[in-house]
């Protein structure tokens, strides 16, 4: 296919450089995902887990690398690895590992408030792990499912894959519409809202909160960067994807609820059958990994750090509940704070301003992100 | 006045099926998303669930990364938005205001760019 005066332009990228640049920036994030090669490891896949040579990688400017070798050296494994069996294996395994962090997460919110300092790193160490071991699956997704979707080609599989049927992002959608419909009714379309928040009235407000508390887990991989967690961020995003907007096209895009997901026939063969199923797991994890890593960030390890601060302010003079976010978690998890490392650390990162630009994250960021919510 | 400067046709993975045409806004940091142009094609790097609410408003997408089974993917099908995705350096080589067709049945992109 050709226009005229056209030029066809693909680029490609060097080999040298980052698969993500600047994907986290705060050390103590930093940390926790660097732990993903060595967490691998652990993974219970039958005849695998000693042969899975983890492709990536996080430097300490937070980039993640990932080794196309390992990659490819990974898939050809994997093809030969695809049995009903072991894909059975493999989705329970991850799926444990999700709900694994669910249930840390909630029982850390749950608890965290009774814990004195040592039992609250205890449980963040234990959070910790179960985050990094998610992760892992996270950066499996970024090949895994083509894999999936190859060894289905291979097997002479050609129905669509297996997209899920209401993915996360279509459930925050809807609810975010909810919001914007109720704060029109309440009086507050999107301009008003945003050109008064936070004074407006006591209805609006508490929906606002509710909302955040709701869907808290959404937003950007990145746990310093601004998500939904926070209202003034909320308030902004329903200005910019409600303001001017012809609801009834809204609710037209809407037409896709309940769609029925596309799944594999009936009397496909059992190999056939399990690939799919498996594939569209890794499509449904596909749009929930950032909000289990974000999640259990704000809603599990916030309450934990909170409990910490008393016992490192006691150790080191003028330690303020932010410079947890400047610990690596082994330092965390010892009770290690070095007053210059943290000034080193802090400094670095504020004035890294591509990563601050990048992410949204302004001055007072790093303090409040960590306020009693 | 603008005037027409070039045409340029790329190439990435056909996403989610439809055509879309409007002015290309670029995400280029998280600023950026809190003032989308209703309209218009998003051309951003990668798309993640929490820019759902977005896209009601947006005619099309263009995605640097991804494939057929990535986030972008899922997303757009289901709002019926038509999508390409893995199309490298996109917001290098798509600017705002530049006028896009986004063929979301073959991959392909059709940019014109203004002087």
């Amino acid at each position: 296919m050709s226009t005229p005066g056209a030029k066809i332009a693909q680029a490609a990228a060097p080999a040298a450089q980052p698969y993500r640049r600047h994907i986290v920036g705060l050390p103590l994030q930093r940390s926790i995902f660097g732990l993903t090669a060595s967490a691998a490891t652990t993974i219970a896949l039958p005849g695998l887990s000693s042969a899975l040579d983890f492709p990536a990688r996080l430097d300490e400017n937070g980039d993640l690398f990932l080794d196309r070798s390992k990659v490819a050296a990974l898939t050809k494994i994997l093809l030969a690895w695809f049995t009903p069996e072991n894909l059975h294996v493999m989705q329970t395994t991850h799926a444990a590992a999700c709900a694994s962090l669910v249930h840390a997460s909630e029982n850390a919110a749950r608890v965290a408030t009774s814990l004195d300092g040592a039992s609250a790193k205890k449980l963040s160490e234990d959070l910790a792990g179960k985050l990094t071991l998610v992760m892992v699956y996270g950066i499996l997704s970024k090949f895994v499912p083509d894999v999936l979707l190859r060894a289905l080609a291979d097997v002479g599989d050609t129905e669509p894959p297996a997209f899920p049927e209401k993915s996360a992002g279509s459930g925050l959608l809807q609810d975010t519409l909810t919001l914007y419909q109720a704060c029109c009714a309440l009086g507050y379309p999107p301009q008003r809202l945003r050109h008064e928040w936070p004074r407006v009235s006591p209805e609006v407000f508490h929906l606002l909160g509710e909302f955040c508390q709701r869907q808290r887990g959404f937003g950007p991989l990145a746990w310093d960067s601004p998500g939904y967690e926070d209202p003034n961020y909320v308030v902004r995003l329903l200005h910019s994807a409600f303001h001017e907007v012809d609801v009834e096209r809204v609710r037209q895009r809407f037409s896709f609820a309940g769609k029925p997901a596309v799944t594999h026939s009936a009397d496909a063969p059992k190999e056939v059958a399990a690939l799919r199923r498996v594939l569209g797991f890794w499509l449904d994890f596909l749009e929930r990994e950032t909000w289990y890593v974000r999640r259990a960030f704000y809603i599990g390890m916030i309450p934990l750090l909170r409990q910490m601060e008393e016992e490192f302010r006691q150790k080191v003079p003028n330690f303020q509940l932010m410079d947890l976010l400047f610990l690596d978690i082994r330092e965390l998890a010892a009770g290690i704070a070095e007053p210059a490392v943290i000034h080193e650390r802090r400094q670095r990162y504020l004035d890294n301003t591509e990563y601050l630009s990048l992410h949204g994250v302004d001055a007072r960021r790093v303090a409040t992100m960590l306020g009693k919510s | 006045m603008s005037e027409e400067a070039s045409t340029t046709v790329h190439s990435g993975v056909a996403a989610a099926p439809g055509r879309a045409s409007g002015k290309a806004y670029v995400i280029r940091n998280a600023e950026d998303i809190m003032a989308v142009p209703a309209g218009c094609i998003l051309v951003l790097r990668i798309l993640h669930p929490h820019l759902a609410p977005l896209l009601p408003r947006v005619a099309g997408l263009v995605v640097e990364e991804g494939a057929i089974l990535q986030h972008a993917t899922t997303l757009a099908r289901e709002c019926g938005i038509p999508a390409v995705v893995g199309l490298r350096d996109a917001r290098i080589l798509l600017h705002n205001g530049d006028s896009l067709e986004v063929d979301g049945f073959i991959g392909q992109v059709i940019a014109r760019h203004l002087a």
